[in-house]
């Protein structure tokens, strides 16, 4: 059973990673909530409902394009809502609440399109799980830990071995100074959007596969993310990767012991625990939000 | 008839809950995704008060209000410690805790099931029943928020609050207590919103916890942005507004399904283009900038 509760956290935290790998790129470099992260994340499977069912593209083609479509979505936010805001000089309260608008927007779109109820990738039956020590793992589950892990991977080299990545810390600590010295903090944003959006995507395919979709799943599933970004430490990959991986035990955990329900609850509890006594996480660096 | 007062009422709950999250976020800056939670709590305090207890409807009132202002301290309280958009997210938990709790103590709250057959409401033998009792009803508690939210910003207490808005360490090196007036103003916002729920829950007589959920409050808070954040006034046309615009999408023949969409997709991108073009809204005097 123990086994079964681990397997099932790594593979929640898995998901949790992408999300939060996406909402941290964009956190660090712009420093506002973006809310319409979760949108951007529900569109993915839509994405990809709309070219593999509606469409009849091959399952090989369908899932690139909807990552590519929810990438483009991310960037299109960016390029005519976000910057435009930047540019007026707008806080990061009013850049929230915009994106809390969007959020509304794109998720009653969807819903408007495709309706309210389950919709579902999977064809076929659903395949028994690999047998695991005693415990049941089943193929999208794997699947998703191995894309996880060679995403963070990839994160990470990318963040701090390549000019795009460097760009990406220098906007993040200091805009200005990185202006100055010859970065546009725009495209870096930009691109922030772009590789954000699209793990975003990938994250919200992948879960799709295992649990189907629903219009409103982005809201909850961005919030874990955020758990997991304000636990592991805004910035920092390795803190991520932490974060996601105790928010995952401690809910399945909770669902082994006190039962399903109380997930959100258990997850926005941990939250409240570590705003309040360590906001900057794990490995964060000490921030400017707390503290005063 | 009978619908034309159902959306003067509806007007009516969204002005008090706008009005009381405006002291909140409009007059101290502090932007709080919570107050769907105040809304409820009083909801489910006048429910099951008067569903297990047969307790009056004035005392079910004064019994919410408590509750609720001591949820809204507690809610306020990480505002001494955080702020921002940190601040906006600890309130998000706030929110989601409290749902979660309306939505899976089925024992207690009825879960999902809601809790149906709420009595009608009497006040000293007057019995609350037709829809204009319950516009005058509800009328009366609007003036009374209004009123009391005047008293409030217009008094040196309002004005420590619109201090701590524009340069908290500045109100703190003025000497003021900031911690206690966040604190404060917290549990008058969280006292009124609960009114609000008070009135729902009668006037419905049935409520779940999808009525309080986050999008509830973001609406409210669409409602304080919108009409202007920082003025009393603002909030009630926003109320107006955001109530009526919607509805005049039934008499464009839109079918039901969609208009449950078309109404979120309408605040939504209001927001998004006030905070694009007017971010202090209508007749607004804060934008949210320092």
């Amino acid at each position: 059973m123990l086994i079964q509760v681990l397997i099932n956290s790594i593979s929640a935290a898995s998901v949790y990673t992408l999300i939060a790998l996406g909402f941290s790129l964009i956190y660090s470099t712009t420093r506002f909530f973006h809310f319409a992260h979760g949108a951007v994340y529900v569109s993915g499977p839509y994405f990809a409902y709309l070219f593999h069912s509606l469409l009849d593209v091959s399952l090989v083609f369908s899932l690139p394009l909807a990552v590519a479509s929810s990438s483009i979505l991310g960037i299109a936010l960016e390029v005519f809502i976000y910057k435009p805001l930047r540019t007026k000089g707008s806080t990061s309260l009013i850049l929230l609440l915009a994106s809390l608008g969007i959020y509304i927007m794109i998720q009653n779109i969807i819903s408007m399109i495709f309706g309210d109820d389950t919709k579902t990738l999977r064809s076929g039956l659903v395949r028994e799980g690999l047998e695991f020590f005693g415990a049941r793992i089943t193929i999208i589950q794997l699947t998703i830990i191995i894309v996880c892990f060679v995403l963070l991977i990839a994160c990470w080299i990318l963040m701090n071995y390549t000019k795009i990545g460097n760009a990406m810390r220098a906007v993040a600590s200091d805009p200005e100074l990185a202006l100055i010295s010859g970065t546009d903090p725009d495209r870096v944003i930009l691109f922030a959007f772009a590789i954000g959006s699209a793990l975003a995507g990938i994250a919200a395919i992948l879960i799709s596969f295992d649990i189907d979709m629903t219009p409103t799943m982005g809201m909850n599933a961005l919030m874990m993310g955020v758990v997991a970004v304000i636990i592991g430490g805004v910035g920092s990959i390795p803190g991520i990767a932490l974060g996601a991986l105790l928010l995952g035990m401690a809910q399945h955990i909770g669902v082994w012991k006190i039962g399903s329900q109380w997930q959100d609850a258990i997850a926005f509890v941990i939250l409240l625990i570590f705003l309040l006594f360590r906001p900057q996480g794990f490995l964060g660096k000490k921030i400017k939000k707390a503290n005063i | 008839m009978e619908y034309f007062l159902h959306i003067l009422i509806l007007i009516g709950i969204y002005v008090i809950l706008s009005v009381s999250l405006n002291l909140i976020t409009g007059y101290s800056g502090l932007l709080s995704i919570a107050h769907a939670a105040f809304y409820g709590v009083g909801a489910y305090v006048a429910a099951l008060l008067a569903l297990k207890f047969h307790s009056p409807f004035l005392a079910n009132i004064i019994c919410a209000v408590i509750l609720s202002g001591l949820l809204g301290a507690v809610v306020g309280i990480p505002s001494l410690r955080i702020r921002d958009d940190y601040f906006a997210i600890a309130t998000f938990a706030f929110q989601v805790i409290t749902f979660s709790v309306m939505n899976n103590w089925v024992s207690f709250t009825g879960g999902p099931m809601g809790l149906p057959g709420i009595p009608q409401p009497a006040i000293f033998g007057w019995e609350i029943t037709t829809h204009y009792d319950f516009l005058i009803v509800i009328f009366v508690l609007c003036i009374i928020t209004l009123w009391i939210s005047h008293k409030i910003v217009a008094s040196p207490f309002g004005r420590v609050l619109k201090a701590i808005r524009e340069d908290e360490i500045f109100a703190q090196a003025m000497g003021k207590n900031v911690a206690s007036y966040k604190v404060l103003i917290f549990v008058i916002g969280a006292g009124m919103a609960s009114v609000a729920g008070v009135m729902y829950a009668y006037y419905i007589s049935f409520i779940d916890p999808t009525s309080f959920t986050i999008m509830e409050s973001i609406f409210i808070i669409s409602i304080v942005i919108i009409g202007g954040a920082g003025n009393i006034w603002g909030s009630v046309l926003g109320a107006a507004v955001l109530v009526i615009l919607p509805e005049a999408l039934r008499f464009l023949g839109m079918p039901s399904s969609i208009a449950a969409n078309m109404r979120q997709i309408i605040y939504g991108a209001l927001l998004v283009i006030f905070m694009l073009f007017r971010p202090q809204g209508f007749i607004g005097e804060y934008s949210f900038r320092k």
